[in-house]
């Protein structure tokens, strides 16, 4: 019921964000949240346990922060005279549970500094790293907590 | 200065950084040496270009509302390029593609 109440209520605040605010469409507005509402459950249907707020709040922070200095540090990389750059591949083990931790995992770190996800296979994800000099084991495994905190039960 | 004003200094200065980065991320395509190291550039500096664009404009939006519409683009853009960087990487390993490295130079 609680699951019902979030989605819904975020699918009408995207419909008066589309809107732009105007009252005269919400009877169409509240079609297409109800209907966007029943989609949703039957695409990703509610975890047990639900994921914590706080814990998203912490990620999402932790994001912006990385992705905002990964792309500095390809930028810089990119306009140096010779990039210096030290590719390799690396292989990581996950500990978070299969589904959505591990894919938010996957698709997170691409937009971490210095890492790209290349395969995921059950509980290992291997990683292509812009410089292997770099401590890119120990940032994903920073990520890794930030997002089991996400869905801690 | 009035705070009219201020807002559009910043936003000038938003959407500026967010030219220079798409800047950096198509001289990195181009320079990179192959994919992977591509993918890198495609998908983390154009990001961080198009937050910085869209935060620029959000700036200078009429109402709160196009503001938080405009905002929306960028976290749908991200899920896409993370997405997107993913596949690509994931289909260039199956083909066989090894990575570029310094000692083969």
């Amino acid at each position: 019921m609680r699951a019902v109440l979030i989605r819904g209520a975020g699918f009408a605040f995207l419909w008066w964000v589309l809107a732009e605010g105007r009252p005269d469409a919400w009877g169409l507005g509240l079609v297409a949240a109800v209907a966007g509402c029943v989609l949703s459950f039957r695409l990703l249907p509610p975890r047990h346990g639900g994921i914590s707020f706080a814990g998203l709040l912490a990620f999402a922070a932790f994001f912006l922060w990385h992705s905002a200095k990964g792309g500095l540090q390809v930028a810089t990389l990119a306009l140096r005279p010779r990039p210096d750059l030290a590719p390799a591949l690396l292989e990581l083990p996950l500990s978070l549970a299969p589904g959505a931790p591990r894919v938010l995992m996957t698709a997170a770190i691409g937009l971490m500094p210095g890492t790209l996800g290349v395969c995921l296979e059950g509980d290992r994800l291997r990683l292509h790293v812009l410089d292997e000099r770099l401590p890119a084991a120990a940032e994903a495994q920073a990520l890794e907590k930030c997002i089991a905190r996400v869905f801690a039960p | 200065m009035r705070s009219a004003t201020m807002l559009e200094v910043a936003s000038a200065a938003l959407l500026l950084l967010g030219g220079f980065f798409y800047f950096a991320g198509t001289v990195g395509l181009l320079r990179f040496p192959d994919v992977y190291t591509r993918l890198h550039a495609l998908a983390k500096v154009d990001n961080l270009g198009l937050g910085c664009v869209l935060a620029g404009l959000a700036l200078q939006a009429d109402s709160l509302t196009v503001a938080i519409k405009l905002l929306l683009i960028w976290p749908l853009a991200l899920a896409a390029s993370a997405g997107v960087g993913y596949a690509i990487a994931r289909r260039a390993e199956a083909l066989g593609i090894r990575p570029w490295r310094k000692e083969d130079q």
